[in-house]
């Protein structure tokens, strides 16, 4: 076990396994108080009590989606996560035979300052982009820019399922969102009969994957083969969704390796580089240019958003003069809304933030009730964000005088119980 | 009941502790309310919202020249446009249905939230 930022991980690189049978997220029953935080925030209720003194565990993987928002809630840091490439990607930057790609996601950059002590959600792209380049990547391509394709891609897929709506064999409307692994794999597990609602659109790593060893080998003049992808996410359900077997269409294995915001913290901090004096770097542009649209998927609302800016021009046939879609943008719960476009009528979204809300929305698809065309949905509450790879807030990660008292008093009432 | 002037040293000392206790988890479940409502979820969606409105010059996924790059008629690799043949072979995914082994998990007795 090896302590980043505050949180233990178990130095296992998986190669080749079913991702189903893998703890992402696990207690570590030494460290557990039974306080029962986990419970509250784990949407599906894997993590329970496992004996009479409450000591919690997450009882089988097989309905966990790996959000780990028990870890960044655990009020003891009695969670650790089960999967760490750290090791392999240090040894890959040394091996002048590899061709190391980085694929940063868009909310990291919004979290890996808070490591270096920058103010809560600090925005440090530009720092970012530079300390991979200090580790030594060999091409700084950014998880943004394909944020910007998925829009092309589901965007197409919503306008073209409206569009055959009455006609034999139409997919059916509405459309849910299909970026984030934790509902992709809560949708598939709970909802199974909703998955042709779901866009078969990849996630935004899901499509830089393969796009870097077809695509970008060709505009570098590399070898595909010779190319390692390292998936930086502020999520933990990522490491699933890049041991996903069927990830494999580049010809090779799409996503080699992932890591979080945290790991990528301690990388940065391991290897000496001063990260607040770093300049500001642009990514390399064919595979890391991105836009607005792309660095709102971040933020629950913010994927519909990005969606709307282009629909509303491709179904109007007119240009949005402000990008601002401000109705969808949501900080928790369930947020819908009418959006009027012009030479076609109204456009009805919904977005759900958790998958408590998200249960709530399939209920009524399986009900055949719900009036959207468009639904987004993220595990997290407020989106990636406040993803479970994600820095610990620091006002959690401060309560360690909380900790030991509320240790006393639990010593205490098991004394006089 | 005894009152607080005819109580034992221990029955004090344990009232007192529990007192204690009490306050201190009320006060830090106060605290992550407080936390989770506006907090530190809230302050970076706000930093996202302000880099989209000031750090990006292009605020739209259709405007950005490497994404027409990628998507030009004539020389781009996906030249059949989105959601085009390549596209789906390349970015285009289907799912696996997971619900048997949640019904398992159900059926030895394991009770979930759904």
């Amino acid at each position: 076990m090896r302590e980043i930022e505050g949180v233990f991980y178990q130095s296992n690189a998986p190669k080749g396994v079913d991702p189903a049978n893998v703890y992402f997220v696990q207690v570590d029953a030494t460290k557990c108080e039974a306080c029962g935080t986990c419970d509250e925030v784990c949407p599906t209720g894997v993590i329970q009590a496992i004996n009479d003194d409450g000591i919690r565990q997450v009882v089988n993987p097989a309905a966990c989606v790996n959000c780990g928002q028990c870890l960044v809630n655990c009020p003891f840091g009695a969670i650790y996560e089960g999967v760490s490439y750290v090791d392999e990607i240090f040894e890959k930057l040394r091996d002048p035979d590899t061709i190391v790609i980085s694929m940063p996601a868009p909310a990291v950059r919004y979290g890996l300052g808070e490591c270096f002590g920058n103010p809560t959600g600090a925005y440090v792209g530009g720092k970012m982009h530079a300390a991979l380049k200090a580790l030594g990547f060999d091409y700084v391509w950014d998880n943004e820019f394909t944020a910007d394709v998925t829009i092309m891609e589901e965007g197409t897929e919503l306008i073209q399922r409206v569009q055959e709506q009455g006609k034999p064999n139409a997919r059916p409307l509405p459309q849910f969102t299909s970026c984030c692994p934790g509902w992709v794999k809560f949708v598939e597990s709970f909802y199974p009969d909703l998955l042709p609602n779901v866009s078969s659109c990849k996630s935004p790593i899901g499509m830089l994957g393969p796009l870097a060893k077809t695509y970008g080998a060709h505009e570098v003049h590399v070898e595909g083969k010779k190319i390692y992808t390292v998936s930086i996410m502020p999520c933990i359900a990522k490491k699933f969704e890049g041991l996903r077997p069927e990830m494999c269409d580049s010809g090779f294995r799409d996503i080699d390796a992932t890591i979080d915001t945290r790991e990528l913290a301690y990388m940065i901090k391991a290897a000496g580089i001063n990260f607040n004096e770093l300049p500001d770097v642009q990514p390399d542009p064919v595979l890391g240019m991105s836009t607005g649209a792309a660095t709102i998927f971040g933020n629950s609302g913010g994927v519909m958003e990005a969606a709307l800016r282009l629909a509303y021009e491709v179904l109007s046939g007119q240009k949005l003069a402000n990008p601002d879609i401000k109705v969808v943008r949501t900080h928790e719960g369930i947020n819908t809304a009418d959006v009027e476009v012009p030479n076609f009528g109204t456009v009805k979204v919904a977005v759900a933030s958790g998958l408590q809300n998200a249960a709530k929305l399939c209920e009524e698809v399986r009900a055949g009730k719900s009036p959207y065309h468009f639904i987004e949905i993220m595990t997290c509450p407020g989106g990636c964000v406040n993803g479970g790879g994600q820095p610990i807030d620091p006002s959690l990660r401060a309560s360690l005088f909380q900790n030991a008292v509320a240790r006393i008093t639990k010593r205490y009432a098991h004394r006089t119980a | 009941m005894s009152g607080i002037a005819t109580m034992s040293r221990r029955g004090f000392i344990k009232a007192a502790a529990i007192v204690t206790g009490y306050t201190i988890v009320g006060l830090r479940f106060a605290g992550s309310a407080i936390a989770s409502v506006g907090g530190y979820v809230g302050l970076r969606q706000q930093s996202v919202y302000e880099a989209d409105a000031k750090v990006y010059k292009i605020r739209k996924s259709q405007d950005n020249p490497m994404v027409q790059k990628l998507y030009n008629h004539e020389k781009g690799f996906l030249h059949d446009g989105p959601c085009g043949h390549m596209s789906h072979r390349l970015l285009h995914t289907h799912y696996v249905e997971r619900g048997a082994a949640v019904e398992a998990l159900k059926a030895k007795g394991v009770a979930l939230k759904l």
